[in-house]
């Protein structure tokens, strides 16, 4: 089991509700929203699941994707992605 | 007697290292394939980036007000102030960012090991077994005016062989997937012109 990044392309024109139910979709395979743009999203989940993200109609294409420290805006996005990680992640206090 | 050198000599080696190579570069190809789908994808999709936000500390001093509220004076009927603080927020201009140009790169993926085992048991047993047995048997009787006596005998010979002969085989090919950093020929290169000195111009890459 490991979690790597992927961009998960749109398939077709944008709408609010099929970019919801995508996003639901990797929710329910264990994953999480890491950003949302118009033409698709950035999620982390696990490797397995990749052929299930990408069985989805509203789905076009899942690639792994990597940060580059060295991008115009990596820090900027690495900490858009840490902020919306810890608002799907359940903390369980024994 | 088993020829273990024969029948290491029958395994097809050079059509299992073909089949193996043509399928690792069959799927070399379309992971690539689908990599540089992903560049193309992380080009054309943006974002609006702020590229700063200036807060200013303004002083905003006030007088204290009573629980009626009317405003507060001390002993010396001067009134009574405090700092306070304005906080002016200027948001520079969005300006629509590519998750290429923003740090995002595609993964690529190289096949770094292969390896084909094959496993061969050869087995030969070979029994013989041979028996011989003689057997002589004699009669003999008399009478008054006559005599008679028989002789006989056998032989018994018997000659069983077995051989078994076995060869068993099997084989296995596994293969390593790792990550690498994306190949320079595949990534675009990144101008940044600097508009108020455009002699200063910076190139990179990922």
């Amino acid at each position: 089991m490991a979690y790597q990044m992927y961009m998960v392309a749109f398939n077709g024109a944008f709408s609010q509700g099929m970019s919801r139910d995508v996003q639901h979709h990797i929710r329910k395979l264990n994953g999480f929203t890491l950003m949302v743009m118009k033409t698709g999203l950035i999620a982390a989940f696990d490797d397995g699941m990749v052929p299930f993200v990408q069985a989805h109609a509203g789905v076009k294409l899942v690639g792994g994707v990597t940060l580059s420290p060295h991008g115009y805006a990596a820090d900027r996005l690495q900490r858009i992605f840490a902020e919306n990680l810890s608002k799907q992640i359940e903390v369980k206090t024994e | 007697m088993p020829n273990v050198g024969a029948e290491l000599a029958s395994v097809p080696f050079g059509k299992m290292i073909y089949d193996m190579a043509s399928a690792i570069a069959r799927s070399q190809v379309a992971l690539d394939k689908a990599s540089i789908e992903l560049v193309k994808v992380l080009s054309t999709t943006t974002f609006d980036y702020v590229p700063d936000v200036v807060e200013t500390l303004l002083p905003n001093p006030r007088q204290v007000k009573g629980a009626n509220g009317e405003p507060l004076m001390d002993a010396d009927e001067n009134p009574i102030m405090i700092t306070g603080v304005l906080v002016q927020t200027d948001v520079g201009t969005a300006f629509p960012l590519t998750l290429l140009q923003a740090g995002v790169n595609p993964t690529f993926y190289a096949f770094t090991n292969s390896t084909i085992e094959v496993k061969m048991s050869i087995s030969s047993t070979q029994e013989s077994s041979n028996t011989f047995s003689v057997g002589v048997s004699v009669t003999a009787s008399a009478d008054f005016l006559f005599a008679s006596g028989s002789v006989s005998s056998h032989v018994n010979f018997t000659s069983s062989n077995k051989y078994s002969y076995s060869v068993t085989g099997s084989s296995s090919m596994s293969t390593t997937l790792a990550p690498v950093p994306p190949p320079k020929n595949m990534m675009p290169r990144f101008f940044l012109v600097n508009a108020i000195d455009p002699t200063k111009i910076s190139i990179s890459q990922s």
